[in-house]
């Protein structure tokens, strides 16, 4: 795997300083552009594994790239699509996936359509997530946006409505955006991965996700504040372990969700070089278990504030806090299985992490990051937050510090 | 130190005093295929950071940035308050989610000049020192001017054959209301040759501005001949 990385990492790092002044050609009389990233990483903690590295002894299994195509069919029309891939751990594995394939028409700028595989608007950051290079962090705060979980918020077949209205009197303007479509995991993404932990092998999993985000630019320069809300219908189906039977081998498995929403609220402001961002996240997730056997109640709350600064063009500094708690109660058959886990005080239901970070800008197309992680508790709970027990089979540690460096390439 | 101190400061006056002048310096040009005249500065903020697309006219616009340099600097500055960082940043994460491009970028006034000339719909900016043959100027109107109205369409008055061969020219002023919808509702003369006055009110009144919340008068001077 070593081996494989480095190679992939070479092959694409030279690609896009080669790819950096050639990224558009005319096709029909219009004109194409491609874009691409690469990113790798390296991290390195003191005791927990996490993200399902083996980083403890230190992991550069942590590679992702994309690569996408785009043009202005007419005026108002545009058509574009990207391919990801990523390994991050035992996830990804370098199964490329189609990350959006869109179709946007513009009537006006209050009003626009897109529709295919869509990026989700939800929050600051969920439709740009993989690219780190847009921000100072290198991973983003794991409370609202965790990485091993990213298929379940990125992207869903189906379609936007968006526009920008501005207000009179100096008010500022709201960007919206309503959305429905179909979400797909991976089987190679983090939630087939968790319950891999307790013996399921896990076929499918996803469904319907619809919702809306309302922002307002505010009449004060360089403020944003919005609000995102989604509402899920997620089954998941595959094969496990009878918790009662044991020894009887794999059976059927399912879930199926009864209420899944997440509700995000958020604020950016932006003042000279200093960027202050802060959002909450609550996740709410009911599911019943193997087919109606057995019921859980998740509840997922996160909020972080960050800040950035530019201290020269090609330096800039960072930190923020992050803040993430679980709370799940299993009723039913498994209730004997999983005691209600409620206090969030304990190690096990929470992960409160302080960050710093520096970025140097090698170049306009190239940079690297260099960031310190300082994490209590491990969150692993009921609903994984970076923490997993089979990279962890000693148990969990407290407290886990982390140092991660990765730099990215880009076109 | 003391004169590391001076130096610095001076330095940093100087920056400040350049940025100033520039800022002023700046013209922006537009393909032959844009109908206004005129753009606002709110206008030309959107089509620059691409949520807009066309004027109020309805013309398709594109921009076209240069890739670094004081007028470059200078007009971030002074129309999208971004530096160019930021701006790259932003123009990625449209790239990225499959919500915009990245716009084109050159090395110079003359090559957006050129670019601008050839391509229909592009708007740009360059020095005010450059020359600029094959495009138009569009004035630029500072953001949060309310009364201002973007003129869309403009007639030009006919300039009388006799006075032309006479060479009586001059500046004729008028007073113009402007209903909410941008049409010229009624020209009043304020001052010029009688004439000249009757062609430039009968030119005007075909004038179309961008709409507004309400009826407005605005002042308008025309000249005929070279001289004022």
């Amino acid at each position: 795997m070593w081996r494989r990385t480095v190679v992939v990492v070479f092959v694409c790092l030279g690609a896009g300083q080669v790819l950096s002044n050639a990224q558009e050609f005319k096709l029909f009389d219009r004109t194409v552009q491609v874009h691409g990233f690469v990113s790798q990483g390296f991290v390195y903690t003191n005791d927990n594994n996490w993200l399902t590295m083996d980083t403890s002894q230190g992991s550069a299994a942590f590679t992702d790239f994309g690569l996408n195509v785009s043009a202005p069919v007419t005026d108002k029309l545009r058509v574009g699509a990207q391919v990801y891939d990523r390994n991050l751990g035992q996830l990804g594995q370098y199964h490329p996936s189609l990350d959006w394939a869109v179709v946007d028409y513009r009537f006006k700028s209050w009003f626009g359509v897109r529709g295919g595989k869509v990026k989700t608007t939800l929050g600051l950051y969920t439709d740009t997530q993989d690219e780190d290079f847009l921000r100072v962090f290198a991973l983003l705060p794991q409370s609202v946006y965790p990485t091993d979980l990213r298929e379940a918020t990125i992207a869903h077949l189906g379609g936007d409505i968006y526009g920008r209205l501005s207000l009179k009197r100096h008010l500022g303007e709201f960007l919206y955006t309503a959305y429905a479509g179909h979400r797909s995991d991976s089987i190679y993404s983090g939630y087939p991965y968790y319950f891999s932990s307790f013996g399921a092998h896990i076929t499918s999993y996803g469904g319907l996700q619809y919702g809306a985000d309302l922002r307002w630019n505010t009449p004060l320069k360089g403020l944003l504040i919005g609000a995102s809300r989604m509402n899920e219908d997620i089954t998941g189906k595959g094969s496990a372990i009878n918790a009662f039977n044991p020894g009887a081998g794999l059976v059927p498995y399912s879930e199926a969700s009864k209420a899944d929403w997440i509700n995000q609220f958020y604020g950016e402001y932006t003042v000279g070089r200093l960027r202050i961002d802060s959002e909450y996240r609550r996740y709410w997730r009911n599911q019943e278990l193997f087919s109606g056997t057995s019921e859980s109640f998740a509840d997922v709350r996160g909020w972080y504030v960050s800040g950035a600064y530019r201290i020269c063009k090609r330096l800039q500094i960072g930190s923020y806090y992050s803040r993430y708690t679980v709370t799940n109660v299993v009723a039913g058959a498994l209730s004997a299985f999983y005691p209600p886990a409620t206090d969030t005080s304990l190690p096990a239901d929470h992960d409160y992490d302080k960050v710093i970070t520096g970025r140097v800008d090698l170049n306009k197309f190239w940079n690297v990051k260099i960031e310190g992680h300082f994490m209590n508790g491990y969150g692993s709970g009921p609903y994984p937050n970076g923490f997993y027990t089979q990279v962890n089979p000693q148990g969990f540690k407290t407290d886990t510090n982390a140092l991660v460096v990765r730099t990215s390439v880009y076109f | 130190m003391k004169c590391l101190t001076l130096l610095l400061v001076g330095a940093g006056l100087m920056r400040f005093a350049s940025a100033d002048a520039l800022a002023g310096d700046i013209k922006v040009i537009a393909n032959s295929s844009v109908k206004a005249d005129v753009i606002t500065a709110v206008e030309l903020k959107r089509v620059f950071l691409e949520q807009n697309n066309s004027l109020g006219d309805g013309t398709h616009v594109e921009p076209v940035l240069e890739k670094d340099g004081p007028v470059h600097e200078a007009f971030l500055q002074e129309f999208l308050g971004r530096t160019d960082d930021d701006l790259q940043t932003y123009y990625r994460a449209l790239v990225f989610t499959g919500r915009g491009s990245m716009p084109k970028e050159l090395d110079s006034d003359a090559e957006v000049v050129a670019y601008v000339a050839k391509t229909r719909g592009a708007l740009g900016y360059v020095s005010t020192a450059t020359s600029v043959e094959g495009v138009k100027i569009l004035a630029i109107v500072p953001a949060g001017n309310a009364a201002h109205r973007t003129l869309i369409t403009r007639v030009e008055p006919e300039y009388p054959e006799t006075l032309k061969y006479l060479n009586i020219g001059g500046t004729v002023r008028l007073q113009v209301t402007i209903s909410a919808k941008g049409n010229v509702e009624k020209v009043e003369v304020l001052g010029g040759n009688p004439i000249l006055a009757e062609s430039a009110i009968s030119a005007v009144k075909q004038w179309v501005y961008t709409a507004g919340h309400s009826r407005i008068t605005v002042e308008e001077s025309i000249l005929f001949g070279s001289h004022p």
